[in-house]
């Protein structure tokens, strides 16, 4: 038996059956017994001098919201941070890694680490573990080499550079709108405010997405978090 | 202290009284036996020039070349024993290959230089251990900051960042010509061409016809020109390098020799 | 050198019972179809761009045309991860083969061939199905042999090789290499081989789910080596009348 044995007998059933859906997005069909998904809406824009990150905050195990108010962006240095989705404590551990290596690296060059570098270790960690693993996570933060930029990492461990990024269950509602809204060259306040809003639609149609929409706007100068309470959405035309 | 090294000097694990570690100097003084290798980081680039004595009537010239590419962006000369060298250069290019595979970008010139430079430093840390005979120049260049540099690993395990450096037989007075040239002020920095004009023509200043072996120059760089690879010197462009360095020598002689003679009025 | 690509999943042990396709990974991240012809003077390929997951048309940039080395050319289809990986190895492998050439010297330089590149890649598949853990791609090598004649192979994730004048993978084999047997000819002219690779891509366009119209063109050739085009659009026509005249109506027999 090995440890997928709880979805094979799902997935064993007598063939002629037909095809039914068992419910479960690409990122949380493969879950563990009892483990914690981040059924998620998460997001990145980069922007003349920067990135804008989002995420939802709703974690659940099955259909039960086990926190309401969590945070998926994770700080993997400076100025370079990761938007999590698929198992939270495979993408903990691999924010955790990536963190670690990183303050190593800046130690060992006496400079800042690219974002690049940031998205290179963590896609080998992916790649390399991709059996194990249930991670799709997006890359963003600025750099002096390439200035904002975001780099996407889904299941298989692939790592594409990308003019913007959505990821998580409920993106698949909002890739319409975000292609809609999106141009190319969108100031920073056009870029959150973008962000907000897809986030906004995605947890109003994704029953795994919900709760606030935690942002973070990342800049040469600094980082600026903030948060939009569940009841502020800037949902609607 | 005459007799300071008697019994201090077997093992490079050992200080002797006065601080010192003979077999670390002694692989210094191998070095300093060998070719000529000399480094000139310019406005554009960084040269790197070893001459090689031909030991050998029979020798096929471009064998046991002294000047190895570690990676796309750097190169490394070497000289000293060669053999020793050479174990240098594969522990580079694994650095190198190792660190790309590791993060996604090419290693800064800082940091390949420090882990080069711990490499050989560890060989002075164990009795069990013989110390490098062997100092290596490192041309690199960095292509996040766009920044080339030139350093100089040590038998001893150090690594320095410099404008110019020499190592060998003439590095004393090579070191001298270097700094006439004056390459460390941005004013008056030369190009790699005519670094390479230079290099020529200091080797060739040292090198006394005659007395000294027969020997080829090699010569490489990591420039603009280049495109910021490494990649040796365009064989044509090093003949007329050359040919300028012997024309320039001569002239200079000539100078002097009629200076000589005015005085003598 | 190691023969395996060390990279990429763990080998899970197989079980009498277990379901194959559960020993072995799924592709996720997938690119469709690789078309590539000899003509007159070299080798030409051509990939779109995109890269589906799942039925998502999710990555609209994504090269699947790699130049590993100045006289070789890659293109993959299938995993789009193990893609990357392999072209990583290779590109790693011609760097060190750079660095120990026996010259400094551009004009001396001694690749590896295409052939070379093709059979290592062959080792590398198999070594990897072997190992019940494949890379999941096809692959296909295109530029010269050593010998100077020009090249085109194919490797699958299983390790097959075979040799041809034209080759298509995936959809293509399917919808591309019947156009390709009709209209292929030796001694093409440039000009005509990029049309009739076109041509391919638009009815793969038309008829493949997982392709889009957004290709690139790659060509090797012995003066040049490898070229690799920055990715165009095909134009696309839906003018024809029985297109346009709806086919649903009342009196008719419906249509689909």
């Amino acid at each position: 038996m090995n440890q997928f044995a709880y979805h094979q007998q799902q997935m064993q059933a007598p063939m002629p059956m037909s095809y039914q859906h068992d419910g479960k997005s690409a990122e949380t069909r493969n879950l563990k017994p009892g483990e914690l998904s981040t059924g998620t809406t998460i997001m990145a824009i980069p922007f003349e001098g920067g990135v804008v990150l989002g995420a939802d905050s709703r974690t659940s195990t099955g259909t039960y919201i086990a926190n309401r108010v969590s945070d998926k962006l994770a700080q993997l240095h400076d100025h370079i941070w990761c938007c999590r989705s698929g198992s939270a404590a495979d993408t903990q551990a691999l924010t955790d890694y990536v963190r670690h290596y990183l303050s190593q690296l800046a130690i060992e060059t006496g400079r800042a680490p690219t974002v690049k570098t940031a998205a290179h270790l963590m896609r080998r960690l992916c790649y390399e573990n991709k059996d194990n693993l249930m991670a799709g996570v997006i890359i963003g933060g600025w750099d002096p080499v390439e200035k904002g930029s975001v780099y996407n990492i889904p299941l298989g461990g692939t790592c594409i550079k990308m003019p913007f990024a959505i990821g998580g269950s409920g993106s698949t509602y909002i890739y319409g709108l975000v292609d809609s809204m999106y141009s190319e060259g969108m100031t920073e306040e056009e870029a959150h405010t973008c962000v907000k809003k897809a986030i906004s639609h995605a947890m109003a149609r994704d029953g795994s997405s919900g709760g606030v929409i935690r942002t973070v706007v990342v800049k040469e100068s600094g980082n600026a978090r903030e948060y939009v309470p569940g009841n502020a959405l800037p949902f609607g035309p | 202290m005459a007799s300071s090294g008697s019994g201090y000097d077997l093992s490079s694990s050992t200080f002797s009284p006065d601080g010192r570690i003979f077999q670390v100097e002694y692989a210094s003084k191998a070095v300093e036996n060998a070719g000529t290798a000399l480094g000139l980081k310019c406005s554009n680039g960084v040269v790197l020039c070893v001459e090689k004595p031909l030991l050998n009537k029979m020798l096929l010239p471009s064998s046991s070349r002294r000047i190895h590419t570690i990676d796309s962006h750097s190169g490394v000369a070497i000289t000293g024993f060669v053999s020793d060298g050479r174990q240098m250069v594969n522990r580079a290019r694994e650095e190198c290959s190792n660190y790309e595979e590791t993060y996604g970008t090419k290693i800064p010139s800082k940091v390949l230089g420090e882990r080069l430079a711990s490499y050989v430093h560890y060989f002075t840390l164990h009795g069990s251990l013989r110390p490098f005979g062997t100092s290596a120049l490192v041309a690199s260049y960095d292509p996040e900051t766009k920044q080339h540099s030139l350093q100089m690993v040590e038998p001893s395990g150090v690594a320095y960042t410099y404008y110019g450096c020499a190592a060998g037989k003439g590095r004393q007075p090579a070191r001298t010509e270097l700094e006439k040239l004056d390459v460390h002020k941005p004013e008056t920095s030369i190009d790699v061409r005519e670094g390479v004009k230079q290099l020529a023509r200091i080797i060739h200043l040292l090198h006394e016809e005659g007395k000294d072996k027969p020997f080829e120059l090699e010569m490489s760089w990591v420039c603009e020109e280049s495109n910021w690879e490494h990649k040796g010197v365009p064989r044509d462009y090093i003949k007329e390098a050359v040919e300028w360095a012997k024309k320039d020598i001569e002239e200079e002689e000539e100078f002097e020799s009629d200076e000589d003679e005015e005085m003598e009025d | 050198m190691s023969l395996s690509l060390s990279a990429g999943g763990s080998v899970r042990a197989a079980s009498a019972n277990s379901n194959a396709s559960q020993r072995t990974r799924q592709p996720i991240v997938t690119g469709t179809s690789v078309l590539a012809i000899k003509y007159n003077g070299g080798v030409m390929m051509t990939a779109d761009t995109l890269c589906s997951y799942g039925s998502m048309a999710k990555y609209k940039d994504a090269r699947r045309l790699q130049s590993i080395n100045p006289k070789t050319l890659i293109g993959g289809g299938g995993e789009y991860s193990d893609f990357q990986a392999v072209t990583e190895l290779l590109k790693r492998n011609a760097l060190e083969d750079k660095c120990t050439a026996d010259s400094l010297y551009d004009e001396d330089a001694s690749e590896e061939c295409a052939r070379e590149v093709w059979n290592y890649l062959r080792a590398v598949m198999y070594n990897r199905r072997n190992k019940m853990n494949p890379l999941w791609n096809d692959l296909v090598v295109a530029g010269f042999s050593a010998q100077g004649d020009s090249f085109l192979g194919f490797v699958d994730k299983i390790g097959t090789t075979y040799e041809d004048n034209y080759i298509a993978t995936g959809f293509g084999s399917y919808l591309a290499m019947p156009i390709l047997r009709e209209k292929y000819r030796e001694g093409m002219t440039e000009g005509e081989a990029r049309a009739l690779l076109e041509d391919c891509m638009k009815v793969l366009f038309y008829r493949d789910c997982r392709a889009l119209n957004r290709i690139q063109i790659a060509k090797v050739t012995k003066d040049e080596g490898v070229l690799i085009s920055d990715p165009y659009e095909l134009e696309t026509d839906w003018s024809s009348a029985a297109f346009i005249t709806p086919k649903a109506t009342l009196d008719g027999d419906g249509g689909w």
